[in-house]
């Protein structure tokens, strides 16, 4: 998109001068407005957007200097170049000390009024630019599917409460409930947002790679160390470090770490010389640490140090009318990632994803729906399309290794539906529970009449 | 192609040499009639005598003194050091998109005066700045293409930097023809500057 010619307002009591620096500034390709007072000028700039304005400070009635006050109560975002006399240096000075942008000392080299106008324009420029990076960073905070539920409400909640702090936070939950998701969400949202995110994954290196992974080393620390290199430490200063699978990094590890955190100090490995670093510090776990601390494999101060505030994310399985947002939110994702019509669930997929535990989460959830877009061109997906039901589906029809209570009276419920021909007055009878508790029940467990699904 | 031909006038002390060879040199460039007028303007009501300087922004209305045939682009050439109120001095200025325009050789004599500018320099960078002038009065304004002599000179030695041409941007704006000898190279050319780069005794 080509960006608009920068606007300059000229203002000056001199008819001469406003159209000397008007063809001036003419010829260098911007849009020129004058005014021969500053109420004039004032009355120009509530009407059109104006970038710069070049001012004599010398006016009768309001001079420069009043103006360039009311401009500052009005649009400060605009740069404000003062001409004066010689005599009037000083006070161009005090008014550089108010907000204005530079002054000109009559008469002045074209040279200096190109510089300087350039100059402001450029930096006008930047804001703009810096504005819309701001809102392209906010605009680009991690999806997080959450749902609906009462239990991920409180975990959001507590996001909001915890980024814009320094905090020290510690994310618990299984495996793909997403922590990852949760740690970038909290630097998103903090003011380190435009430093660094690094992530590093403790359970994924060994202790020496680890120790070397996280703090640098300097040239010849060990063998094949070629070169001085900067560890995650250093390069999350300004920004977030988040400490994946913090459970599992080594005592020798867990000692050089708990130094960092409380001095913001670390050496590289191989060097004596202490860097100062500036991160906050986000980890994720999905062991037990308190009974780490008990079986002494991890250190206690260190888990006081990074355990200042908790977030703990339940299991999909905890939150199981979760699942269905959740689910259809994939599969809008997907469909239009793969140019799929495929419209939702059947009745029968939806009892499928709602009977199935999930042991692997919302990450498992993602995979499954990706896969049922990929063997599902088009229309509803359907039990078979769902790499689970393969697996519970082995026995007499769906679910039927699962006997937990919930999935026990969601097939009750289902079944006397069926007997009553979906009449929800008799089979609420029949189950010996009032029409509103069944409804409530149909809604948890997603169970439709069907031929009714999506209406 | 623009109907359009170029008028040049003598304002105040310009040997009538520097206009003839500066036609004959504008004329190929720009493959239009350039014409050197006749007539010759006074400076005197231009002068001000606080500053010891010419206002440039007179001159123009007097070359506007009669306006210029339809079709015709008047450029004024004078020895005089000209400026504009509140700027120290200008190296030229036009009515842009208008008739008329004003170059000076005062700022664009080489440091070391040499008569009668034996090594071309001076004739250079007149033709240069007359084709800049010439532009702003097609409506042009100032390029950011570093050989285009569109490109703003704020300093005689910013002038031998550019071409006696316009990029083919500029030359496009104002209708000069892909094939004119002053329609030049694409701004993305990285090819050398094909001005004429002699520095002849």
């Amino acid at each position: 998109m080509k960006r608009r010619a920068p606007h300059v307002l000229i203002v000056d009591d001199e008819r001469h001068v406003r159209e000397s620096l008007s063809n001036w500034f003419v010829e260098d390709g911007y849009e020129v407005s004058t005014a021969g007072s500053a109420k004039e000028a004032l009355q120009v700039l509530a009407t059109r957007d104006v970038d710069v304005v070049v001012t004599d400070i010398r006016m009768p009635g309001m001079d420069g200097l009043e103006l360039q006050h009311r401009i500052r109560e009005v649009k400060p975002e605009v740069a404000v170049i003062l001409i004066t006399a010689y005599a009037s240096v000083s006070t161009a000075v005090q008014a550089l000390k108010e907000g204005a942008w530079d002054y000109l000392v009559k008469p002045f080299d074209p040279e200096d009024l190109s510089r300087v106008v350039a100059k402001a324009c450029e930096k006008l420029r930047l804001e703009e630019e810096n504005a819309a990076l701001k809102e392209r960073i906010a605009a680009s905070v991690p999806e997080f599917v959450a749902g609906e539920s009462p239990a991920m409400r409180r975990v959001l909640d507590l996001v909001e409460a915890v980024a814009p702090t320094d905090a020290t936070v510690l994310i618990r939950g299984e495996s793909g409930t997403g922590k990852e998701l949760i740690a970038r969400l909290i630097h998103a949202k903090s003011p380190r947002a435009f430093g660094p995110l690094v992530a590093v994954n403790c359970g994924a290196l060994p202790e020496g790679v680890l120790e070397s992974e996280l703090f640098g080393h300097e040239k010849g620390a060990f063998t094949g160390a070629a070169g001085r290199r900067k560890g995650k430490l250093e390069l999350a200063d300004g920004g977030t470090l988040f400490l994946d699978e913090i459970g599992e990094i080594s005592p020798k590890v867990q000692v050089e770490l708990l130094r960092a955190l409380e001095e913001h100090k670390i050496t590289r490995v191989g060097g004596t010389q202490e860097v100062p670093v500036d991160f906050r510090v986000v980890c994720a776990t999905n062991r037990d640490l308190e009974e780490a601390v008990r079986a002494g494999t991890f250190r206690e101060d260190l888990y006081y140090r990074i355990n200042v505030f908790r977030i703990d994310l339940p299991p999909l399985r905890e939150r199981r009318e979760d699942i269905l947002p959740i689910a259809e939110h994939f599969v809008e994702r997907y469909a239009r990632a793969m140019g799929r019509k495929v419209s939702g669930f059947s009745q029968a997929a939806r009892e499928v994803l709602l009977s199935h535990d999930w042991p692997g989460n919302v990450r498992e959830l993602a995979n499954a729906i990706e896969r049922a877009l990929v063997v599902c061109r088009e229309g509803e997906i359907r039990p078979e399309h769902l790499p689970i039901v393969r697996r519970t589906a082995s026995g007499a029809g769906e679910d039927a290794a699962d006997l937990s209570l919930r999935t026990v009276e969601r097939r009750h419920i289902r079944k006397v539906l069926e007997i009553c021909e979906w009449n929800v007055t008799r089979a609420a009878k029949e189950l010996g529970i009032d029409r509103v508790t069944l409804y409530n029940k149909m809604k948890k467990y997603g169970i439709e009449r069907p031929g009714q699904a999506g209406n | 192609m623009i109907a359009w031909r170029v008028e040049l006038v003598r304002i105040g002390t310009v040997a009538p040499g520097v206009l003839r060879r500066l036609a004959a040199e504008l004329a190929p460039c720009l493959a239009r009639e350039v014409f050197v007028a006749g007539a010759t303007i006074d400076p005197a009501p231009a002068f001000d005598p606080l500053r010891r300087q010419y206002r440039v922004d007179d001159l123009l209305l007097a070359l506007l003194d009669p306006p210029p045939p339809p079709g015709v682009k008047r450029v004024g050439v004078t020895n005089l050091d000209i400026f504009l109120p509140v700027f120290t001095h200008v190296l030229g200025l036009a009515q842009h998109g208008g008739p008329v325009a004003v170059v000076s050789l005062h700022r664009l004599r080489p440091d070391e005066p040499e008569h009668p500018d034996p090594s071309g320099v001076l004739r250079r960078r007149l033709l240069r700045e007359v084709l800049h002038e010439l532009g702003h009065t097609l409506g042009l304004v100032h390029c950011n293409v570093p050989w285009c002599a569109m490109r703003a000179s704020r300093v005689a030695e910013e002038v031998d930097l550019k071409d006696a041409a316009f990029c083919r941007s500029c030359a496009g704006e104002v209708g000069l023809a892909a094939d004119c000898p002053c329609a030049g190279r694409d701004p993305g050319d990285r090819e050398p500057p094909r001005v004429e780069k002699e520095h002849e005794g």
